[in-house]
């Protein structure tokens, strides 16, 4: 598939540079305000698209935004480089305050309790060191799924869908779906650590 | 079909894609705090799907953004006890435009309550006449929690927390305005910073009027899902000219 590689391929650019980010971080970590300010214009484009296709609010991605920004200058001494990508620390942020926010407003229909859904895990969350080879071996181990549960899984990292919501968009059920993805995650998991 | 059914192993990387919803969610959440295998596998499972992330395209956000990022930010705790900290905390203070009457009742008043508190300094900063601003002591059994100060020419709200004011990472402080013998109206969560500063809508400015009360509650993460509150009122106080 081009375009997931397009996509994929853009990953490694931004890993080009993990140097830089890092060391922004660090400076960031020592309360260096400009430091933060650069590591916002480098990925601020990046972050906003992540909370907008999660979000599909132009206010609230923004708001989200903001919190990242503002958790990073926390949070910055926790990044730690030899256990992630500085890129791949900030998207994960992202999307679990997005998916945060996301969860959020479904409470109607779930109960409160689901709200208190995603732990912000930030570096702890990654035991495997992501490298390039990691990033080309997904992006393999994806292709050889069937299209069904590729894009399911796909759809449910990127666009926040839950079960309910990805069976009713194909027009199958509950059942079947889950099918799909529980086959579609051991396969993953299999080609992964080959 | 035998591996259809759940295993711990999917059942890891649906958390982690967060497809589950209802029991099977509050289960598996359950399960992440007493399984620490499992935990540990919805850790491998972040791992191995992470650079799915960057397919999202990058959009810019809109100019200004920045600007509303910086005025939040406080020192890090680590660095809180030496000059270079203060300077920038000072820096903060100085950095909102407009709104200094507000900000200096305000600051006033923090001296009146925490009379340790370094903010002080910025009480000398001369300041402009505006129209009626407002202030409100948020307290809770007797014990200040925030000050929120109202600039209605400006329609601005500054909020300082002078003390700490805990929140895990399951729940927000949402901050809300309940007008005399009205229904509470959210004005949003509150970040976990010492100090807020906003901008009301016309709709939201116009509740902001003496004697209503401004109210914080602990919500679910994000913020209310009702749009009313949910969870316990942590402070309070009516909102009285400054």
């Amino acid at each position: 598939m081009n375009a997931a590689m397009d996509t994929v391929t853009g990953v490694t650019q931004q890993e080009s540079r993990p140097g830089e980010l890092a060391r922004l971080l660090e400076r960031a970590a020592g309360a260096d305000k400009a430091a933060l300010k650069s590591i916002y214009e480098s990925t601020s484009a990046k972050l906003y698209g992540i909370c907008l296709r999660l979000l599909q609010d132009e206010a609230e991605a923004q708001d989200v935004l903001q919190e990242v920004y503002l958790s990073v200058w926390r949070k910055a001494a926790s990044f730690d480089a030899s256990r992630s990508s500085p890129i791949t620390w900030l998207a994960t942020i992202a999307r679990n305050r997005s998916i945060d926010r996301l969860r959020a407003r479904r409470i109607p229909a779930e109960g409160l309790e689901a709200a208190t859904d995603t732990p912000d895990n930030g570096p702890s969350s990654f035991d495997v060191l992501e490298t390039k080879e990691d990033i080309s071996r997904l992006r393999r181990c994806l292709e050889e799924l069937e299209s069904r549960a590729r894009t399911a899984i796909r759809s449910a990292f990127l666009d926040g869908a839950t079960y309910p919501q990805l069976a009713e968009r194909e027009g199958v059920p509950l059942p079947t779906m889950k099918s799909w993805i529980r086959r579609g995650l051991l396969k993953l998991r299999g080609c992964l650590e080959q | 079909m035998s591996d259809d059914s759940s295993t711990p192993e999917t059942e890891a990387g649906e958390f982690a894609l967060g497809l589950l919803t209802g029991d099977e969610q509050r289960l598996a959440r359950e399960r992440l705090v007493a399984d620490p295998e499992f935990a540990h596998e919805v850790a491998r499972w972040r791992g191995r799907l992470a650079p799915l992330i960057s397919q999202a395209d990058a959009i810019e956000p809109p100019p200004g953004l920045w600007d509303r990022i910086e005025t939040q930010l406080v020192p890090q705790r680590a660095a809180n006890d030496n000059a270079v900290s203060l300077q920038r905390r000072l820096f903060i203070w100085k950095s909102f435009a407009g709104g200094m009457t507000a900000i200096a009742a305000c600051l006033a008043l923090l001296l009146a309550f925490e009379p340790r508190t370094r903010w002080i300094q910025v009480v000398h900063e001369p300041a402009q006449v505006v129209s009626a601003p407002m202030v409100a002591m948020l307290e809770s059994q007797g014990s200040m929690k925030v000050v929120a100060s109202w600039d209605p020419a400006a329609r601005q709200l500054v909020l300082a927390v002078p003390g700490d004011m805990a929140i895990d990472p399951d729940h927000s402080n949402e901050l809300w305005v309940i007008p005399a013998g009205g229904k509470p109206k959210s004005l949003g969560t509150m970040p976990e910073s010492k100090q807020m500063h906003m901008q009301l809508a016309d709709a939201l400015a116009i509740l902001l009027q003496q004697g209503a009360t401004i109210a914080i509650s602990v919500e679910p993460r994000g913020g209310s899902p009702t749009g009313a509150p949910t969870g316990p009122v942590i402070a309070s106080g009516a909102l009285t000219r400054a």
